[in-house]
């Protein structure tokens, strides 16, 4: 009888282990604290698609169009894309403990800062992967400047060299983003 | 020889039995409590409070990985409207026919609606990556930006 107990119970921390392992490392990131910042923000982007969604994507992509048969690729192993973008018309609106919320979830053992560049003029923006082994299971954008917030989260596997390339291929208008600063100086 | 001390111990005491009885005074019976040997300790208690800890605590995976995925669910029904209307390609030809019999309108509905679905789903998709591969490539360009010293020294040299 004791023997059996004892079976039980290895066989059981067998089992919770993957589960308790999963639930560390996960690779999406929980964007709930910031809500309240849609009601200060002028333009809000929040975009949640899972698995399946994506397979229903994928199906409208064409295989004869060329841009959309590499968007098809890319999204093909991908398990979820979840953005929420914050335009702002006046500085300040968000706080440095918004960042932190997300930040602090990317500080585990498995996300890595691959990219991490901070300026006075231009803001923050840092990009983080989720190492599976080899691959890459994962990956987190958060850009931050006086008056934009985007935290841009891909779940499983992403070709990062192909989508930096995607970008002005998607046949989507222009979001303006970078260009929501005053261009005065340049003018000049 | 006084038999009577050997009997009930009065009268005189033989000095041969006397010192006899010195000698085994040490294994004479002593009272003292009844001492049983402890019982084997019984772990079953310990070990089924062990496996409802185990059963508890994986229900409660369970529970929290069920319930995280719950809001995703709940957060894209939300998102739909959200995106904004220059995003959304408008369907060509969403509206079903009127003059179909209801049951074919029905199931055609069902398409339409999944059709719809997929189309703002990829409209989504679109948008999302665009984004991400917006912000990397400005992080490229960050990183591999030269410094403006840099810059200084080729505008002078130009």
């Amino acid at each position: 009888m004791k023997l059996l107990f004892q079976k039980l119970l290895i066989a059981g921390l067998l089992l919770v282990a993957p589960i308790c392992a999963a639930q560390t490392q996960d690779p999406r990131i929980k964007t709930g604290s910031l809500d309240h910042l849609a009601t200060k923000a002028s333009q809000t982007v929040d975009v949640n698609i899972d698995e399946r969604l994506i397979r229903m994507a994928s199906r409208l992509l064409s295989e004869k169009n060329a841009d959309e048969k590499d968007v098809k690729q890319l999204i093909a192993g991908i398990k979820g894309i979840y953005v929420r973008s914050f335009q702002f018309e006046n500085d300040g609106q968000y706080s440095p403990a918004d960042v932190e919320s997300i930040r602090s979830q990317l500080r585990g053992p498995s996300w890595t800062k691959m990219v991490n560049v901070t300026s006075k003029k231009d803001g923050s923006l840092e990009v983080y992967i989720l190492l599976q082994g080899e691959q890459i299971g994962g990956l987190a954008v958060i850009s931050s400047d006086d008056r934009e917030f985007t935290v841009v989260n891909i779940v499983g596997p992403v070709d990062i060299d192909k989508l930096s390339k995607l970008e002005g291929q998607l046949g989507v208008p222009e979001l303006g983003i970078e260009s929501t600063k005053p261009k005065a100086k340049n003018n000049e | 020889m006084n038999e009577e001390y050997l009997w009930d111990k009065s009268g005189e005491p033989d000095p041969e039995v006397q010192e006899l009885e010195e000698i085994l005074a040490p294994l004479r019976y002593q009272p003292k409590p009844l001492e049983l040997p402890a019982p084997r300790r019984n772990n079953y208690l310990l070990w089924a409070i062990a496996a409802s800890l185990l059963i508890a605590l994986m229900a409660g995976s369970l529970w929290l990985k069920f319930r995280s995925q719950q809001p995703v669910q709940q957060e894209q029904a939300k998102s739909f409207p959200s995106v904004p209307s220059v995003f959304k390609e408008q369907p060509k030809n969403t509206d079903p026919p009127k003059t179909n019999p209801p049951r074919k309108r029905n199931r055609k509905s069902i398409n339409q609606r999944e059709h719809e679905e997929a189309l703002a789903a990829k409209q989504q998709v679109m948008l999302a990556l665009r984004l991400a591969s917006e912000k990397l490539k400005l992080a490229q360009r960050r990183t591999q930006a030269p410094s403006p010293n840099q810059i200084k020294n080729q505008h002078r040299v130009g």
